[in-house]
C-alpha cells in the first residue's frame, strides 16, 4: 500500500513538473545563450526574507496599537529597504546573458566540470551571481558564485558527479542572487543547450591483455618497399614480378615473395577479448587496456563488431576511440 | 521522506562563517540599538552586554573558540535569573526589552554563522522599534537613522559572505587594506539603502491607516517614573523640580495671548492637609454647580502635552470648552479618563472673568478651614493677632502679603527639611523657602484667621519662543499658590511668592533665584536649548502627533479625504512605486566602484577577459596591440583579435572618424561574438 501510494504521488509529482518545464519553456528560452528578461526571472522572500517580514509585521502591529510614529516610521524604513532589495535582486539578474554551458569530458565516476559562461550586456556590475541545480539535492548539492565586472564574462563551475558512461543530459539548473541583502532570491531557470559525453570508467583491475590483441604474431602484409617477410604459395591475383622464382625452382608450386610493414607493436582491442560478466564491465576493462597501452605509447584500434577504428596513436586517436566506448548501445 | 528532509535541511544550512568585520558591524549595529535599553538598565546588566559584544569582536579577530556549550547556558540562565531578580517578572516593558537584550547578547557567544549574524541584525531593528514606546523625542532620531543604517550594513556584509565563493572562507584574513576598503565601501551601500529607503518610509508614513484606538490595552509604567507634578504637596515636592529642564508642555494661542502675570497653569488642587502634606479632597468630584459663560472666551489655546503619566490637563483659568475628552472637576480640575502615556494634544478655550463658587456650602467653608491640632502654634497665634486687626477679609490678606515682603523672607531653593511645627519653622525660623512653603504656610495662616482656603498646584509662566508664537512651560516652572474663599468673589486666587519675589512671576523661577545652576547655564546655552525645543515642537506637531485625526486632515487638504479602502491601498502602491522605482535605478551597480569606461574600451576588456582562462594577460607597459599580437601566436583566430585592437585604437586614440559608428558596430560585434581557439600546441602545454 505504502508503495503505491508513493508511485502514484511520484507520478503526480512527475506530472506537475512536466507541466512546469512545459510552462517554463514557453515562457521564453530556455537554453543558453539567452539574455534574462522579467519573463525568465522569479523572485521570492528567502527564509530570512520571511523572518523579517514578521519582524517587521510585530513592529508595524506594535506601533499601530499604541499610536507610536517613530516606531511606525522605524517599521516603514524596514519595509522600504527590504522593497528595494526585492528591486535590486531582480535588476541583478535582469538582462544578464548566459552564453554557452560547456564541459571536458570525464570517465564515469568523475566529476564533469561543467563551465557556464554568463556575461553582463548592460554596464552593470552583477554581484553573487549564484548557479546551482535547480533540485537543490541534486548533483550533491554542487553551486558556485562569483561577480560579474560590468560588460565583461565569468565563468561558473559546477562539478556534476556521473555514474554511466554514454551521453549525460544535465537537469535544469538555477543562476540565482540574493544580493544585496539576502531577504529575497531572484532566480532563472535554463537547461544546457547541449548533453555532455561521459567515458566509461576503466576497471580498477583488469586481466592482462590477451595475446590475441597483439598484431604482432600476424604482422600486416606489406608491399615491395617493406621488409622481405617470407615465402609462402602463389595465388591467382599476386602480382608476377611477386613470385620468387629461384626458390619456386625447388618447389612443386609457384611461391610468391611475401612483404611486412616494419611496424612498433601494435594492438587491436575488442569487446570479446575481455572477460567479464556483462557487457559494462566488459567496457570497462577494455578502457582500461586502452588507457595503459596508449600510456605505453603503443598504438592500437578498436573493433566494436559493427564498426573499427585502426589502430593509431596520439590523443586525437585516444578521444575518438573513449567517445567510441562510451556511445556503445 | 523525513532523512530526505533532513538532508535538505543540512543541505540549507551549509556552515558559512561570517568573516571578521561582518561580526564587527553585526555587533556594532546591536550594541547602538540597544544603547537607549542599557542607558535604562542596572548598570551591571548594561556592562554584561558591552562585555559580550566586546568579547564577540575580539574572538573573530583573534581566533578565539566559542565558548563552551555549558558555560553559555549556564550564563544564559543566570542572565534570566537576574532580570527576575531585578524587575520581579520577566514581564513588562523593561523586563522584556531587557531580556531580548540579553538574549541576543547570549546569542553573540555563539554566532560562528553567518545565519546567525543575520539574525541579529534583524533583531536590531526591532530594538530601535522597542525604544520608541519609552519615548520619542526629536533627539532619537539620529539613534534611529545610525541603527538602521548599521543593520542594513550589517546584512549587506553578511550576503557579501555567503557570496564568497568557498575556497575563500576559511582563509584566516589579516588586516589588509583590501578588506578595509571594501568594508568601507559595504557601510556606505548600507547607508545609501538607508536613505533611500527613507522617502518611501515618509510617504508610508503620511498614508498608511492609522488606528483610531487601540487594538490592546496601553501598557502602564511607560515612563520610567519620570517625574512631574505629583498628586500631593509636601515641602521639597516642587523644589524637587526645579532643576528639571525638560519640557512640560507646550501652547499655542489663537488670538490674544494673556500676560506673563497671568499664565496660571492649574494642575490639581489640595484641599485635605494632615499637617505636612497637601491632598486631594474627594468633594471636588462633582462637576462645578457654576460654569463660565461661554461667550467672548478671550483666550482660545492648544496645548500639547508631554506624556506624564497623570489624568490631569492643565489649563488656564477657568476652561470653558476642551477637546479631548475629558470631565471637569468642582474645583476646576480637567480630568481625562486615562493616563497622558504619549504626546496629546488638546484645544481649550478659558475664562478669566468667572466668579467660582459665590455660595459655597457651610460643610464645604468648614472642611477647607480645617487645621490638624497642636500643630504650629506660633502660626495659630500670628493669625488671631491678623485677626484682631483687621476685621475685613481683604485687609487681613493684604496684611499677610505684605508681611511676606517687607520682613526678611527669602525666595530660595536651599531649603531644610521642616519638622512637626512646620509652619512655624518656616514663618519665625527659617524665613527661606520655595513656592510650596509660602503657598503652605500662607494656606495655613487663612485657615487659622478663618478664612477657606486651599493650593492648587500646577505650572505658572513659560518661555514664549520668539519667531513661533508659541509658550514653552518646563517642569521648572511647577509653581503652588492659594486660593481662598472670599463671599465677594469666590475662590480667588492669591500667590504669596509673588509677594516675595515678585520676579518669579515676571520671569520665571530662574531669574528669581539669581544663582545659576551650573555652569551650562550661560545665555548661549539657554538659546541653543530654546531653539533646540523649537524644532522638538515642531516634531511633536507634525511627527509625534501625527495621529488619525491629523492623518484625515492632512488627505482632506490635500483633496484625499474621500476614498475608500481599496483605493487608498492603490494609492498607498502606486505613491510606494513612483517613490522607491526611480530611486532604484540610480543604485545600478551598488555599493561598488565603477571604473568609467568609454564604449570601445569596454568591448577591449571585454575581449581581453576572455584570454584570462589561457592565463594570457597583459602586461604592464604592453599596449593592447602588442599585446593582442603576443596572444595571436598562441590562437587559431588571432587575427580576429589583432583586427580588434586595430579597431580599438582607431576608435579609443585616433580622432573620430566619419565611419566611426561602423567602426564600433565591427568592435562591438567582435566582442559579441569572438572567443579565443586555442593552437593544439598551446593546448597541449596548458594540459600539462
Amino acid at each position: 500500500m505504502p508503495e503505491a501510494a508513493s508511485s502514484t504521488l511520484d507520478e503526480s509529482r512527475n506530472w506537475l513538473r512536466q507541466k512546469f518545464d512545459g510552462w517554463l519553456k514557453r515562457r521564453g528560452p530556455t537554453y543558453p545563450p539567452l539574455v534574462l528578461h522579467y519573463r525568465q526571472i522569479f523572485i521570492l522572500p528567502t527564509r530570512f526574507g520571511w523572518m523579517l517580514g514578521l519582524i517587521a509585521f510585530a513592529m508595524l502591529m506594535g506601533s499601530l496599537n499604541f499610536n507610536n510614529n517613530l516606531g511606525l516610521f522605524t517599521t516603514f524604513i524596514v519595509a522600504g529597504i527590504a522593497l528595494l532589495s526585492m528591486h535590486i535582486a531582480y535588476r541583478n539578474l535582469e538582462g544578464l546573458s548566459i552564453r554557452s554551458c560547456s564541459a571536458e569530458p570525464v570517465f564515469a565516476g568523475g566529476d564533469l566540470r561543467l563551465l557556464i559562461q554568463i556575461t553582463d550586456n548592460a554596464n552593470r556590475l552583477r554581484s553573487g551571481i549564484r548557479i546551482s541545480a535547480s533540485n537543490r539535492n541534486l548533483y550533491n548539492g554542487t553551486q558556485d558564485v562569483s561577480d560579474v565586472e560590468p560588460d565583461q564574462d565569468a565563468t561558473l563551475t559546477l562539478s556534476i558527479p556521473t555514474t554511466q558512461r554514454g551521453w549525460l543530459s544535465v537537469k535544469r539548473l538555477k543562476l540565482s542572487t540574493r544580493h544585496p541583502l539576502g531577504l529575497f532570491e531572484a532566480w532563472s531557470l535554463f537547461w544546457p543547450e547541449r548533453s555532455f559525453l561521459v567515458w566509461p570508467q576503466p576497471a580498477d583491475q583488469a586481466p592482462p591483455l590477451p595475446a590475441s590483441a597483439r598484431l604482432r604474431e600476424s604482422p600486416m602484409p606489406g608491399d615491395e618497399g617493406d621488409e622481405f617477410h617470407g615465402l609462402r604459395n602463389w595465388r591467382e591475383g599476386d602480382p608476377i614480378h611477386r613470385i620468387a622464382w629461384k626458390a619456386s625452382q625447388r618447389h612443386q608450386d609457384l611461391l610468391a615473395r611475401q612483404f611486412s610493414r616494419p611496424q612498433q607493436d601494435e594492438i587491436m582491442l575488442s569487446l570479446a577479448q575481455a572477460p567479464g560478466l556483462n557487457r559494462e564491465q566488459q567496457i570497462s576493462i577494455v578502457t582500461r587496456w586502452l588507457m595503459d597501452i596508449d600510456r605505453e605509447g603503443a598504438s592500437y584500434g578498436l573493433d566494436l563488431g559493427h564498426d573499427t577504428i585502426a589502430p593509431g596513436s596520439g590523443d586525437k586517436h585516444r578521444i575518438r576511440c573513449l567517445n567510441a566506448l562510451a556511445e556503445l548501445p | 521522506m523525513i532523512r530526505r528532509w533532513l538532508n535538505q535541511r543540512q543541505n540549507m544550512s551549509r556552515v558559512c562563517k561570517p568573516s571578521n568585520t561582518t561580526v564587527t558591524t553585526t555587533v556594532l549595529a546591536f550594541l547602538v540599538a540597544s544603547s537607549p535599553h542599557l542607558l535604562a538598565m542596572p548598570v551591571w546588566m548594561a556592562m554584561t552586554i558591552l562585555a559580550t559584544g566586546s568579547w564577540r569582536i575580539a574572538a573573530a579577530w583573534l581566533d578565539w573558540r566559542p565558548l563552551h556549550w555549558s558555560i553559555r547556558i549556564v550564563l544564559t540562565f543566570a542572565a534570566l535569573g537576574a532580570i527576575i531578580m531585578t524587575y520581579g517578572a520577566l514581564w513588562g516593558r523593561r523586563a522584556a526589552t531587557a531580556m531580548l537584550c540579553l538574549m541576543i547578547a547570549a546569542k553573540l557567544m555563539e554566532m560562528f554563522q553567518t545565519r546567525d549574524a543575520r539574525q541579529v541584525a534583524a533583531l536590531a531593528f526591532f530594538l530601535v522599534a522597542a525604544q520608541f514606546l519609552f519615548g520619542q523625542q526629536l533627539s532619537l532620531l539620529p539613534y534611529l537613522l545610525i541603527a538602521c543604517w548599521l543593520a542594513t550594513s550589517a546584512m549587506y556584509r553578511v550576503q557579501r559572505d555567503e557570496d564568497q565563493p568557498v575556497v575563500d572562507q576559511n582563509r584566516s584574513q589579516a588586516i589588509d587594506p583590501q578588506i578595509r576598503r571594501n568594508w568601507l565601501r559595504e557601510l556606505r551601500s548600507g547607508l545609501l539603502l538607508t536613505a533611500l529607503a527613507i522617502p518611501f518610509a515618509l510617504v508610508l508614513f503620511a498614508l498608511f491607516p492609522r488606528l483610531a484606538s487601540p487594538l490592546w490595552g496601553l501598557p502602564e509604567n511607560a515612563l520610567d517614573g519620570r517625574t512631574g507634578l505629583s498628586e500631593e504637596m509636601s515641602p521639597g515636592s516642587i523644589a524637587n523640580l526645579y532643576a528639571d529642564d525638560s519640557p512640560a508642555f507646550r501652547v499655542q494661542f489663537d488670538g490674544m495671548r494673556p500676560s506673563q502675570e497671568e499664565l496660571y497653569w492649574r494642575g490639581p488642587v489640595l484641599t485635605s492637609f494632615n499637617g505636612t502634606t497637601w491632598s486631594q479632597s474627594s468633594f471636588a468630584n462633582n462637576p462645578p454647580e457654576r460654569t463660565p459663560s461661554v461667550e467672548n472666551t478671550p483666550w482660545r489655546y492648544t496645548v500639547q502635552l508631554e506624556p506624564n503619566e497623570r489624568r490631569w490637563l492643565f489649563t488656564l483659568d477657568y476652561p470653558v470648552r476642551w477637546s479631548e475628552e475629558a470631565r471637569l472637576r468642582s474645583d476646576f480640575q480637567l480630568l481625562r479618563k486615562r493616563p497622558v502615556t504619549r504626546l496629546i494634544s488638546y484645544e481649550v478655550e478659558s475664562q478669566p472673568n468667572f466668579i467660582d463658587s459665590p455660595n459655597l456650602s457651610p460643610t464645604l467653608q468648614q472642611f477647607a478651614m480645617r487645621l490638624p491640632d497642636g500643630q504650629n502654634p506660633r502660626t495659630l497665634a500670628r493669625a488671631a493677632e491678623f485677626r484682631q486687626q483687621y476685621a475685613d477679609n481683604g485687609e487681613l490678606i493684604n496684611a499677610v502679603l505684605r508681611w511676606f515682603n517687607e520682613d526678611e523672607f527669602f525666595y530660595s531653593l536651599e531649603t531644610t527639611p521642616l519638622g512637626w511645627h512646620g509652619a512655624d519653622e518656616f514663618l519665625f525660623d527659617l524665613k527661606t523657602g520655595y513656592c510650596e512653603y509660602y503657598a503652605s504656610a500662607f494656606a495655613i495662616l487663612m485657615r487659622a484667621a478663618g478664612i477657606p482656603a486651599r493650593i492648587v498646584t500646577g505650572y505658572q509662566g513659560g518661555f514664549w519662543q520668539q519667531s513661533s508664537e508659541y509658550l514653552l512651560i518646563r517642569q521648572s516652572d511647577a509653581h503652588a499658590w492659594v486660593e481662598v474663599w472670599l463671599p465677594e468673589t469666590g475662590w480667588t486666587r492669591i500667590d504669596p511668592t509673588a509677594a516675595v519675589s515678585p520676579l518669579r512671576i515676571r520671569e520665571n523661577a530662574r531669574s528669581a533665584l539669581n544663582e545659576p545652576l551650573t555652569w551650562l547655564d550661560a545665555a548661549w546655552v539657554n538659546r541653543l536649548r530654546n531653539e533646540y525645543d523649537r524644532l522638538q515642537h515642531y516634531w511633536n506637531q507634525w511627527v509625534l502627533g501625527f495621529n488619525s485625526d491629523r492623518q484625515q486632515q492632512f488627505l482632506a487638504r490635500i483633496g484625499l479625504d474621500r476614498l475608500s479602502g481599496p483605493m487608498m491601498a492603490l494609492l498607498l502602491v502606486m505613491m510606494a512605486l513612483i517613490t522607491i522605482v526611480p530611486i532604484a535605478f540610480l543604485l545600478r551597480g551598488l555599493g561598488q566602484q565603477r571604473l568609467r569606461l568609454s564604449e570601445p574600451e569596454r568591448y577591449w576588456r571585454r575581449l581581453v577577459g576572455r584570454l584570462k582562462r589561457y592565463r594570457l594577460k597583459p602586461e604592464s607597459g604592453e599596449t593592447s596591440l602588442e599585446f593582442a599580437q603576443r596572444a595571436a601566436i598562441e590562437l587559431d583566430n588571432g587575427d580576429e583579435l589583432i583586427q580588434a585592437a586595430r579597431l580599438f585604437y582607431q576608435l579609443h586614440y585616433a580622432a573620430a572618424a566619419p565611419n566611426q559608428a561602423d567602426l564600433l558596430q565591427k568592435l562591438k560585434e567582435s566582442a559579441k561574438n569572438w572567443g579565443p581557439i586555442m593552437n593544439s600546441g598551446t593546448k597541449a602545454t596548458l594540459q600539462a
